[in-house]
């Protein structure tokens, strides 16, 4: 069993006048990647959570792409760790919270 | 806006519904047969589906390899493969326009590896090819098939959209009209009107909790056509593979196609006793045998108590040295590696959902039992029958996604549009639409998808009983009834709604669910990736048989026809040669 506190990045541009970091505690199985454990968020803790689900999950289309801690990685291909911060790029149009507009 | 009308109304002559490979290779299809084209994916369009993810290879006969090897050999393999029930047509058609399919993939940019002698470099996956015949591209065949498949939509400036998932295949008597759709990042539904459409939204791994596809494979494309009136066939068919990876969860299902190794002199899988077992469970005693016998033959050791601690067998990669490992499958061991795997030690494999063998029922023209309405891919049905041998599927969706898209483009080029049916429309829309606005006190859509997958795992997975499966047709049944009606959405905001998405999806995937357990519940023998321990012998003499499943106008119940097929002199030979 894994405990760990991942924050996310969450702005919805219809009611939110600016983001905010939300802070998550879960619990996982056993080791998870950083895009595993976004999804286990919105699945167990908050579904309200918006994020990319068409992944192919071996870093292989891009489109998971976030920042992790400010640097950015692909999600599926990162050990999701206790103490990170996952934020859309900068400079994107943000749709809602970890969905922004793609080109 | 008026109650019930789309948010947004688009035009075109043909609509492709699906965003991989077989996706784009169609609208390339129909666009160079001059019809407007418009591309939807649930995904990002040419990010999305499992052609990009394509390892194994790709089956063309040029017989660089061996010189024996021709199309018809391959076309051979692929009806043995089938276990007699591929559409012989079908089948032909795809060993025999490969070489062409190839010849246009690389004017679209791609290249694949040859020799010195510029030949393509054809490699033997298992005892299904009588020649090695897969050409390849390092170990990751998909990422040149999909960029060369963007380049082209991109040179054609082929519209298209992402994060839309259609809802409803709209229809005028006969006739396809258009689709409805939900635009989810807007939130807006939207009409697309449409003089034929190609549905390329591919297979449906996420009925299993196990599998090696995308998470959004939930088959969404079966159940538009079924709805609409179109067959399947051949569902009941689901392979499931035996090499992907089981531990740790963050690879889980991920494959490892260990296969190209066993020539290499690795040592074939093992059980907890470290005994190699597959010999045992092939009945041609091979220990490198057709795809799906591995998974039958994991699920025996596992029962027998011979299994790995996370229910599969072992696989020990450092049986061969580093440099064969990274010649063989480098981006495959870079990947493991980088989530942490040892490599140099035996890994856990197992079962994975990996393929629907059948699906919306096409003819050789790619078009499905509606006038207007195509299939290509995973989500098509009729090339491969009882099962697909590997390397077979990109084939098909170059050669079929060509077909499609051009017959599709004349289809919409013969016909006047017609404007889809005002009041289809408004129904559709006010019940998608009311799925967000009521206040629902059930379960969420994904523990509804949770509940579901346990039971096709137990059930409706690598072995089937009558049992089984009638109690899970029974449990399915009432989850229509109780579970559906009552789902809870997390929120009412329309925006980036994915708990709206996976609603939408979780029904199509029960729909699925039930008509792939009803067609294996009526198939009283094992045959190809269908396995019944009740009735564990092939009978050809009962069930040389395709299964089809439709719906009657305006009743959602499901329709189970078995309807012979001619034994295919190909088929016969190889039954004779075995017995």
């Amino acid at each position: 069993m894994e405990r760990m506190k991942i924050t996310l990045f969450r702005f919805d541009p219809k009611f939110d006048e600016s983001s905010k970091l939300q802070s998550y505690a879960i619990k996982t199985d056993g080791p998870v990647s950083v895009l595993q454990a976004i999804r286990h968020v919105y699945h167990n803790v908050d579904g309200t959570l918006s994020f990319r689900n068409s992944d192919c999950r071996r870093g292989v289309c891009g489109i998971c792409s976030m920042m992790i801690n400010g640097r950015r990685q692909l999600t599926c291909m990162c050990l999701a760790k206790d103490g990170m911060t996952i934020e859309p790029p900068p400079n994107k149009t943000i749709v809602k919270d970890l969905v922004f507009e793609t080109d | 806006m008026p109650t019930g009308s789309a948010d947004r109304i688009y035009e075109t002559d043909v609509l492709v519904i699906g965003g991989g490979g077989g996706g784009l290779r169609a609208a390339i299809g129909a666009h160079k047969a001059g019809a407007r084209v418009l591309v939807l994916s649930k995904g990002i369009v040419g990010k999305s589906g499992l052609t990009q993810t394509a390892v194994t290879g790709f089956q063309v006969a040029f017989g660089y390899a061996d010189s024996r090897d021709n199309p018809e050999i391959h076309y051979g393999d692929s009806i043995r493969g089938g276990y007699g029930l591929a559409d012989p047509e079908l089948a032909r058609i795809f060993c025999d326009e490969a070489i062409e399919a190839v010849e246009d993939i690389e004017g679209f940019g791609a290249r694949f590896d040859r020799d010195a002698n510029g030949h393509f470099i054809q490699r033997k996956l298992d005892s299904s090819q009588t020649y090695p015949r897969s050409i390849k591209k390092g170990d990751s065949l998909g990422t040149p098939i999909m960029q060369a498949l963007r380049r082209e939509m991109n040179r054609r400036e082929i519209p298209r959209m992402h994060e839309i998932l259609v809802t409803k295949l709209l229809k005028d008597g006969k006739r396809i009209t258009g689709a409805i759709a939900l635009d989810f990042q807007k939130g807006e539904m939207i009409e697309i009107r449409a003089g034929a459409i190609v549905m390329a939204t591919g297979g449906a791994g996420e009925l299993f909790p196990v599998h090696s596809n995308t998470p959004d494979s939930t088959g969404d494309g079966y159940s538009l056509a079924l709805n609409a009136g179109a067959e399947l066939v051949d569902i009941e068919f689901l392979l499931m593979l035996g090499h992907a990876v089981l531990h740790p969860a963050t690879v889980r299902g991920v494959l490892f196609t260990f296969q190209y190794l066993l020539t290499k002199g690795a040592k074939p899988l093992f059980n907890s006793e470290g005994e190699a077992f597959l010999s045992k469970y092939d009945p041609e005693g091979s220990d490198n045998p057709a795809r799906h016998i591995y998974a039958r033959a994991i699920y025996g050791e596992v029962r027998a108590g011979r299994g790995s601690p996370h229910g599969g067998a072992f696989f020990d990669p450092g049986s061969v040295s580093r440099e064969t490992l990274m010649e063989a499958l480098p981006s495959q061991t870079k990947y493991l590696e980088s989530f942490g795997v040892d490599i140099t030690k035996p890994i856990e494999v197992g079962a994975a959902a990996h393929y629907v063998c059948g699906g919306i029922k096409i003819n050789p023209q790619s078009q499905s039992t509606i006038p207007g309405l195509y299939a290509v891919g995973e989500c098509s049905g009729g090339p491969h029958g009882a099962g697909r041998i590997g390397g077979n599927s990109l084939t098909e969706i170059l050669v079929f996604g060509k077909r499609a898209g051009t017959e599709a483009a004349k289809f919409a080029n013969r016909q006047n549009m017609v404007t889809p049916n005002s009041e289809e429309v408004s129904l559709e829309v006010n019940k998608v639409k009311s799925l967000l606005n009521r206040r629902h006190t059930g379960a969420r859509p994904n523990i509804i998808k949770t509940r579901l997958q346990k039971l096709m795992n137990d059930y409706v997975g690598v072995v089937r009983n009558e049992e089984g499966l009638r109690n899970t047709i029974e449990e399915f049944e009432r989850m229509i009834n109780e579970d559906l009606p009552n789902m809870a959405i997390a929120e009412e905001n329309p925006i980036g709604n994915y708990d709206w998405v996976e609603a939408l999806e979780v029904t199509s995937m029960v729909q699925l669910a039930k008509a792939m357990a009803g067609a294996a519940l009526m198939r009283t023998e094992s045959r190809g990736a269908h396995f019944r321990e009740d009735y564990p012998a092939l009978d050809d003499k009962n069930w040389l048989k395709n299964i089809h499943i439709y719906q009657k106008r305006n009743d959602p119940s499901l329709i189970f026809d078995a309807r012979a097929r001619k034994k295919a002199p190909e088929y016969a030979m190889a039954q004779k040669g075995s017995s």
